[in-house]
């Protein structure tokens, strides 16, 4: 069994009155894609959230590779090792293509602004290495193409890809994935598959939220379902598939069984 | 359909020069700029003021506090409406030192640029997580209180401000004065110069990136690792500084410091600078802050109706250039360069 590099635990986020995710416990093994699925409100990106530090927890705690992440800052979050890409696409419109991602590369460069204004040795191979990294990343992703193209200008579905490819700049251990198929066609949605399972054998773990079926049981190692904050489900795809929960969350109770 | 385009036109030349041709480009088009204080015969003579010193102040000045405010304005995103507190503080600098000690201008202005920029750490710690309009409002009152605060301090003088603030000493065989200030015109274009490699050196490298995120989109900023509150902080820091280099030397070129040399206007009119040059792009602040530094001058001999051209002026501008002159936007490279279409 792989370790664990993500845990929730108890996880709850209120809004006054509102509770928006109650006591939910999670496991992301490393190198696993694990789906999280769940009728709209239902409190997936609020587990997003929390997790990037954007919600402060009300209770609860998230662990992430020996770190508690509550209470930390946006960034230094992302520096640990977390990345996401957002359900709206929030691009850097006004940069290219690959500005967007060596913006992501510099977390973990050391220079900072005097360096970078009388050029020592260091900044400048910061910006190399950055450059070479972002490039990489685009090539890996397959929008190379676009990398000197302004990020607004860009197709939908590469804004899309453009979002994961940013989130990896960061070098993340764990990929956030906010419904990276949104809008996608069913060819684009096989592709985007094809791309996500790349990114997973190429070292990284991913947590996707989506609601794609066909996307989901395609690819995830597992599925977790929040139905009003609560998580009523957790396994393989094919169990929950089946697990009648799941199918009463998702389509109701059948009128002859009330 | 090739329309003519002032910025494709500049950076294809630019782009298709090697090392030196554009070290060449560059030498001419300052040594042209340096030559600024013998035009004034002609044409651009101003009536009533002094050529020579309209061009040091407003001209030159405004020019580079329009810079230092694009650091905030326009790289950041963050507008700061209170931008005269730093040239206020500059030059009461200057002012104070000046007339107390027997420390020189030259000597003062790394203390002017030290303090400015404190108040700018200061103000910024406290105040920089709020955004828009709050941070105006917050920076509007900044502006005030120091203004307010020159008002009724004695140190200051008051209402009466501090006079008799020395000259810069002699840079060797050039020599200030009061009736030919081509030397001031030269040491302000050297600050310019500096505050332009200063921002043309940060814009492309992590500094420029993390403001450009941040302008766009701070929250995604913060959650792509940017650590947003340190770097917006650093872009007040270093609006603050040239600001304070500018109030240093405009003590020092008039003399005299008084309050209300530092009200809300002059705030008002360096942003108008800024944006009706063209918010985030270095030319266009330049070429904002000559325009209207200059304007008002130029057209003096309609005394009264002067302003309400002014204004004039820039309405009209600004409907039909809403961006500024010229404005900021990237050119996509790969476009040109690889035939790309799509």
């Amino acid at each position: 069994m792989s370790k664990t590099l993500l845990k929730l635990e108890n996880l709850t986020m209120k809004f006054g009155g509102v509770t928006a995710l109650n006591e939910v416990n999670l496991e992301v093994k490393e190198g696993e894609i694990l789906a999280l699925i769940g009728p709209n409100g239902a409190g997936k990106t609020t587990v997003f959230n929390v997790i990037t530090g954007v919600y402060q927890a009300t209770s609860g705690s998230v662990l992430f590779d020996g770190h508690n992440l509550v209470g930390r800052k946006r960034f230094q979050i992302t520096g640990l090792g977390v990345a996401r890409t957002f359900q709206n696409i929030r691009l850097f419109g006004d940069m290219t293509t690959l500005e967007n991602v060596i913006t992501a590369t510099d977390v973990h460069k050391k220079s900072g602004l005097v360096g970078s204004l009388f050029g020592t040795p260091r900044a400048r191979r910061e910006e190399r290495e950055n450059r070479t990294k972002a490039l990489e990343i685009l090539e890996f992703i397959g929008i190379d193409e676009y990398s000197d193209r302004l990020a607004k200008n860009l197709p939908y579905g590469v804004q899309r890809r453009l979002e994961i490819a940013r989130a990896m700049g960061t070098t993340p251990k764990l990929l956030l994935l906010d419904e990276p198929a949104a809008g996608f066609n069913p060819q684009e949605k096989v592709e985007l598959a094809t791309t996500i399972k790349k990114v997973r054998d190429a070292g990284y773990t991913v947590l996707l939220i989506e609601h794609d079926m066909s996307l989901i049981m395609g690819i995830s190692d597992r599925v977790a379902v929040l139905d009003f904050g609560t998580k009523i489900a957790d396994d393989s795809p094919t169990v929950v598939q089946n697990d009648p929960r799941v199918i009463e969350a998702y389509l109701g109770v059948p009128a002859d069984a009330s | 359909m090739k329309n003519f385009n002032l910025r494709d036109f500049g950076a294809d030349i630019w782009e298709r020069s090697n090392r030196p041709v554009r070290v060449a480009i560059v030498i001419v088009v300052i040594g042209l700029v340096a030559m600024m204080p013998y035009a004034g015969a002609g044409f651009l003579a101003t009536p009533i003021a002094a050529y020579d010193a309209v061009i040091v102040y407003p001209v030159a000045i405004f020019v580079l506090m329009s810079l230092g405010l694009n650091i905030v304005v326009g790289k950041s995103g963050m507008l700061d409406l209170g931008y005269v507190a730093f040239f206020a503080i500059g030059a009461y600098t200057m002012g104070f030192l000046g007339i107390h000690t027997s420390l020189n201008t030259w000597e003062i202005m790394p203390i002017g640029i030290g303090l400015a920029m404190l108040a700018g750490v200061m103000l910024g710690l406290p105040t920089l997580r709020l955004r828009g309009d709050y941070l105006a409002i917050v920076t509007l009152g900044f502006g005030e209180i120091i203004r307010i605060v020159a008002l009724n301090v004695s140190w200051t003088n008051g209402p009466n401000g501090i006079s008799g603030i020395p000259m810069p000493p002699d840079i060797g065989p050039l020599k200030f004065r009061l009736d030919d200030q081509k030397v001031f015109f030269w040491v302000v274009l050297a600050m310019i110069l500096m505050t332009i490699w200063m921002i043309r050196r940060l814009s492309v490298r992590r500094p420029g990136r993390a403001w450009e995120a941040i302008r766009q989109d701070e929250d995604a900023a913060e959650l792509m690792g940017v650590p947003t509150l340190k770097y917006k902080i650093w872009s007040f820091t270093l609006g603050a500084a040239v600001g304070g280099a500018a109030g240093v030397l405009y003590g020092s070129k008039n003399l005299f410091v008084a309050p209300e040399m530092f009200t809300l206007n002059v705030s008002i009119l360096i942003l108008a600078c800024v944006v009706f040059g063209g918010i985030g792009n270095i030319w266009g602040v330049i070429v904002g802050g000559v325009i209207l530094g200059y304007l008002p001058d130029r057209i003096r001999f309609i005394s009264d109706a002067r302003l309400l051209v002014f204004g004039l002026v820039l309405v009209v501008v600004m409907n039909f250039r809403p961006d500024g002159l010229l404005p900021r936007k990237k050119r996509e490279k790969a476009l040109v360069k690889k035939g790309a279409n799509s």
